[in-house]
């Protein structure tokens, strides 16, 4: 499984293999050798590609690394396979979100027909006198609130319905 | 060390004859291994294209790191059985690198017989197994199995390397701390469900990743209950309730990238350390090993010339040189690794044994593993040799190699008979790994000489019934007989019966052999200790 | 003039314009206020001033265009005069008099004088009856009925343009004369929609113009002087991209004969402070255009060349000051090249960037006039110019290789800019040999169409090699199994 950059919208598939001394650069359709890095600072080094030198200013920005080659600058972005594999098809189950543990409905702090982003705060349950914030599995538009504020639920209950934007 | 100095004459009429002779040999191997693995009736693709699953030499290949090697065993196991129809035994194995690491890759091929398992599929898929054990290598199960051929199942099922083995070999491997991780990526059934289940991680592809001890027409016809695949053992039921498995995946990509994510996490024990050098390709062209090996296998050749073309720089440090020379023994090195050679030369004599046996003992002292070059007859027959001990010589060598606790590799070069194939390490003697050249011969007897003897056989009995044979006679007897025997010696059969794990096209022995070498050392080496010595 | 002209200056803008009239203030020793948006409380000109105060509005632009609550911050820093920069109030009369109606100096031309350049129709009348030249027009307040028949006796092609705008907006080419109804419609709609101003005039098209401005100086006493010309030909979508003085197309008759045309108008204005006469130029030919009653971002061009501090003269000339100098003591050395770098994608149709400065450093031996910092969020709130590099050298091609030079040596990491398309117009041909106009950019296409897979494979070393994973899996492959590659039996 080869690894990805996105660049302006395009994949681009890179494996590196490790020589004796550098390392082989493998894109779809052609190998470079050697390849190698040496860091000057945490934000310039010197890019050893095929015989050339090449200074090289970078920063690094969770998966979005920023590059300036001579005169050069692009963006690419590292595409995790676990994540993009895996949004490949959401399935339906996360739109609802779920009651973790049997409990009573505290405060809701969305209404139907509102959007939501992932992580967003939905509604406050409490249980085993403990407070837990049920949040958001994913971005959509709040369909339905299964229980008002004061209301017990059982374990794995819907606790909010989502449904996708523009749907 | 000294280099091996080539005596071949590349510009020969014998060199070109046998090159030409080796090279179509060669290529009906790769014609062989490529019908096996990529010929199939179309309607089983399709099937696979309808259910969207992966055929499982690209499953294969996404998993492995790109850019690094993969050794598949047994490629042409089954090739002589079930009418040719379950190519590979519907099984793939193969030791390859995933995320950095070296591991066995077991995949059931869906696209033959729905990946249903035969008699030789479960002894693959032991194998497999117990080179898991013996080397300490993960194991990443790739799991379609439509179940046991239940036709079949008398020599599949009960008996004690039958399937259950496969089960006990998982738990082993669990207890000697040698992590598996299975994917689900079609059925499960029956004994396959516990493949995922033995796993110490196991992913499951949602929509087409099931697992279950008895399929819904099983439960329909045990119990009268009606249930889907999906809620009798489908993915979100078995990651959200059942606990069997313990990631869900909404792809076949995605289940592969997550057992490559869990790999990439595995501890990694310190290997076994041998002595080691820079590795060095050999000084001559690997492939003159077409020219070398005669193309009648009756010719001898000198295995020093075959040494030459395997080994780092072709150096050669000979032990013994002037002394049972029908056994050439010395050290060298493979990709660096520091190796011991027995290759025969000949018949086995009473001094090769000794100085067999002798060699076995120095490399086992000084950890160095040991290479079986096997050509070889048997041991010498005959009152002189007996009187001199030939048996009792022959059983040092036995004892030797039996007890020797460095990794042992054996190749079969060419004959392989008689008790010569079990004092160089056949597979009876535990080798970590056996393979054959295409041309080679693996019989108790020659074909001739057996067929010969078969043939006197039935003569006599034909003769005690009064009748007598003319020559004509005795050669329509003899034909058949011969026939069969050279059939059932063959390099195919052989590997068809998974006496061995695969031929190899002899220019490629050398990275197999780094490969299984470099995964061997995955296991700790005993100190040496051994039985008694008939002196 | 050794008292100081004012004691505190407003700056009523933000960016770069904003640090570089704050610089001017400095030098000169005055104090210096600038007003904000909370949007912009992270950037230089806020640290720069003395002061800064936050003005609110629905949208960003919208505090920037309040005259109340500007003046009011004026009042609250106790400016005793306002500089408005390029762009949001700067020509907008009413402004200039409130400012001025609060007491307060307004650092630029008089609001008359404003009004009449704002107005595109009255000041093309103006300079007409002046007798300076214009291009052959029509304009449809003059006689609505017959607009369309004068429109069409000027022949194709034809340009039609919306009177009260300014930047390109609303403006139609029309060749075929069938379509001129259409186009006339559709400036009337983009006028209204952009200016509030439903009136438009066509004039005579000119084919591949070049776009020449003269920088002309006016003090109260009626003096005027002109600091030569610039040349703005490099333009994408009426949007200048780099600026340069001289023009490489002015013989010395030329240039002398376009910038007394300049003098002549601003002097017919009466023109008090910097200016700048606009024209269109070609074929030896030229012709007014509009004028601009401020201060231009391209004014750093002729500031290289001549050694006046426009801004420092402005604020002379507002604070009612004669010029400290006469047309002979002006004199240009050599030749100066601006560019502006964009947050931008010139390979996807200019379409705005945004993102965040992470990484920011200037190259040496040019002039930066930047309005960002490191850290610095990248909005669409606002014109999407995040800095000016200028070079100055002896010749054009050399101050053309500095540039170039320059623009390869700068880096902004963290938003996309057009910085390499700048780079490929530096380096091209056309541009080189001077052969430049206002559609020298649709002419070229490939210059704003990146070679994308050009350099790709250092860029993908260079993250491949950056990235953990992708290393540490290169790392986790034992050396033997990276040696024999992806060997298959």
């Amino acid at each position: 499984m080869y690894h990805c950059f996105e660049i302006d919208g395009v994949d681009h598939q890179v494996w590196l293999s490790a020589s004796r001394r550098d390392y082989r650069l493998h894109l779809r359709d052609q190998v470079i050798a050697p390849v190698g890095f040496a860091h000057h600072s945490n934000s310039s080094g010197i890019l050893n590609i095929a015989g050339e030198s090449e200074p090289v200013r970078f920063v690094i920005d969770g998966d979005m690394i920023h590059v300036h080659i001579r005169g050069r600058t692009r963006t690419l972005r590292y595409r995790d396979p676990l994540q993009t594999l895996a949004s490949v098809s959401q399935e339906a189950s996360s739109l609802v979100a779920r009651a973790p543990m049997p409990g009573v409905v505290v405060t809701t702090t969305v209404s139907p027909g509102q959007s939501v982003t992932a992580g967003m705060a939905l509604m406050m349950i409490e249980s085993m006198k403990l407070e837990t914030i049920i949040r958001s599995p994913q971005d959509g538009v709040v369909d339905r609130i299964h229980f008002k504020e004061g209301e017990s639920f059982e374990r794995d209950a819907a606790l909010v319905t989502l449904s996708k934007e523009g749907r | 060390m000294q280099r091996i100095a080539s005596v071949v004459d590349v510009n020969s009429q014998v060199f070109r004859h046998n090159e030409l002779h080796n090279r179509r040999l060669a290529a009906e191997l790769k014609e062989r291994q490529r019908s096996a693995r990529f010929h199939r009736p179309e309607r089983e693709l399709q099937r696979l294209r309808r259910q969207n699953k992966l055929f499982v030499r690209d499953r294969i290949e996404t998993l492995l790191d790109p850019e690094t090697p993969f050794l598949e065993l047994s490629t042409l196991a089954a090739n002589k059985a079930y009418d040719g129809e379950v190519p590979g035994a519907a099984q793939v194995v193969g030791i390859g690198i995933v995320a950095g690491r070296e591991v066995i890759v077991h995949a059931d091929d869906a696209s033959v017989k729905s990946g249903a398992w035969y008699p030789l599929s479960v002894k693959k898929i032991v194998r497999a197994l117990d080179i898991a054990i013996e080397n300490r290598l993960p194991v990443i199960h790739l799991c379609d199995c439509a179940g046991g051929f239940l036709p079949l199942q008398a020599e599949f099922f009960a008996d004690r390397y039958y399937a259950g083995r496969i089960l006990r070999n998982q738990s082993i491997l669990s207890k000697m701390g040698v992590p598996q991780v299975a994917i689900a990526m079609g059925h499960c059934t029956a004994g396959g469900a516990y493949v995922p289940a033995l796993s110490e991680y196991n992913i499951i592809v949602e929509g087409t990743g099931a697992i279950f001890l008895g399929g819904p027409p099983v439960v329909k016809a045990a119990t009268g209950e009606n249930v889907s695949v999906e809620e009798l053992g489908g993915a979100n039921m078995h990651t959200s309730v059942s606990g069997t498995s313990d990631y869900l995946a909404s792809s076949e990509m995605h289940a592969i990238a997550i057992a490559r994510d869990i790999v990439a996490r595995f501890h990694r024990p310190e290997k076994t350390l041998i002595d080691r050098a820079a590795p060095e390709p050999p000084s001559y062209d690997e492939s003159e090993l077409y020219g070398i090996i005669p193309k009648d296998t009756r010719v001898q050749f000198d295995m020093r010339q075959i040494i030459a073309r395997l080994v780092d720089g072709s150096r050669f440090h000979e032990f013994q040189q002037r002394y049972g020379t029908s056994l050439v023994c010395g050290f060298a090195r493979l990709h660096g690794y520091q190796i011991g050679i027995l290759a025969n030369n000949g018949v086995l004599f009473g001094d090769s044994a000794l100085k067999g046996a002798h060699f076995i003992q120095l490399c086992d002292k000084n950890r160095t593993p040991l290479l079986f070059l096997q050509n070889v007859t048997g041991f010498m027959v005959g009152r002189e040799y007996e009187r001199q001990g030939i048996t009792k010589h022959g059983a040092k060598l036995i004892m030797a190699v039996s007890s020797a606790s460095v990794p042992k590799f054996t190749v079969i070069c060419n004959g392989s008979h008689g008790a010569g194939t079990y004092a160089m390490a056949g597979r009876a003697f535990d080798p970590r790994f056996v393979f054959t050249w295409p041309q080679s011969e693996i019989s108790a007897m020659g074909a001739e000489q057996a067929a010969g003897v078969l043939t006197h056989v039935k003569a006599r009995q034909l003769a005690r019934e009064g009748g007598r044979l003319s020559d004509q006679e005795l050669a329509t007897i003899r034909e058949p007989i011969l026939q069969e025997y050279r059939e059932r010696s063959s390099a195919y059969y052989a590997t068809s019966e998974i006496w061995d794990d695969g031929i190899l096209d002899p220019v490629d022995t050398r990275s197999a052999l780094a490969i299984v070498l470099s995964a061997s050392l995955n296991a700790p080496i005993a100190a040496p200790h051994y039985g008694v010595f008939r002196m | 003039m050794h008292t100081p002209p004012f004691d505190t200056v407003l700056v009523a803008n933000r960016g770069e314009i904003a640090v570089r009239i704050i610089k001017t203030l400095r030098k000169l020793g005055l104090r210096s206020a600038v007003v904000y948006h909370e949007i912009d409380s992270n950037t230089p000109a806020i640290s720069m001033a003395d002061t800064a105060i936050e003005i609110s509005g629905l949208s960003p632009i919208a505090a920037y265009l309040d005259i109340a609550q500007i003046v009011t911050a004026a009042h609250k820093a106790r400016a005793d005069a306002l500089h408005p920069g390029y762009g949001f109030l700067s020509e907008n009369a009413e402004f200039a008099r409130a400012v001025r109606k609060a007491g307060i100096a307004f650092i630029g031309p008089a609001p008359e004088t404003i009004e009449l350049m704002g107005d595109k129709i009255r000041a093309r009348k103006f300079v007409q009856c002046n007798g300076f030249p214009v291009a052959p027009s029509a304009v449809d307040e003059d006689d609505p009925e017959g607009f369309v028949v004068r429109a069409r006796a000027i022949g194709a092609p034809l340009l039609v343009k919306p009177s009260g705008g300014g930047g390109g907006k609303g403006m139609r080419i029309v060749r075929d004369l069938d379509c001129l109804e259409d186009a006339i419609e559709q400036s009337r709609r983009e006028g209204q929609r952009y200016f509030g101003d439903r009136r438009v005039y066509v004039e005579r098209y000119i084919e591949r113009p070049r776009h020449i401005e003269v920088q002309v100086l006016g003090d109260r006493f009626g003096n005027v002087v002109h600091l030569f010309e610039r040349e703005c030909s490099v333009q994408r979508r009426f949007q200048k991209i780099i600026e340069e003085t001289p023009s490489p197309a002015l013989s010395p008759q030329l240039r002398q004969r376009i910038c007394e045309t300049a003098v002549g108008i601003a002097r017919a204005a009466n023109y008090q402070n910097a200016g700048t006469v606009e024209f269109i130029f070609c074929a030896g030919e030229f012709y007014f255009l509009e004028m601009n009653a401020r201060l231009q971002v391209e004014h750093p061009v002729t500031e290289l060349i001549t050694g006046v501090d426009l801004v420092a003269e402005q604020i002379h000339a507002a604070a009612g000051r004669a010029l400290g100098f006469s047309q002979s003591d002006i004199v240009s050395h050599g030749h100066a090249i601006e560019i502006r770098l964009y947050a931008e994608a010139p390979e996807r149709g200019y379409a705005p960037t945004t993102g965040k400065v992470l990484l920011l450093e200037y190259p040496d031996g040019v002039r930066i006039d930047s309005g960002i910092l490191q850290g610095q969020n990248i909005t669409t709130a606002f014109d999407p110019m995040l800095a000016k590099i200028i070079a100055h050298a002896q010749t054009r091609g050399e101050s053309a290789l500095k540039a170039h030079r320059a623009i390869r040596e700068m880096i902004l990491l963290g938003c996309e800019t057009n910085a390499s398309f700048l780079a490929r117009i530096l380096a091209d041909e056309a541009f080189l040999a001077g052969e430049i106009h206002t559609g020298y950019l649709e002419e070229h296409p490939h210059i704003a169409a990146d070679n994308f897979s050009f350099g790709l494979s250092a860029f993908l070393a260079s993250a491949a090699l950056l990235t953990k994973p992708v290393r540490e899996s290169a790392d986790a492959v034992p050396p033997l199994h990276a040696a024999l590659g992806s060997w298959r039996n």
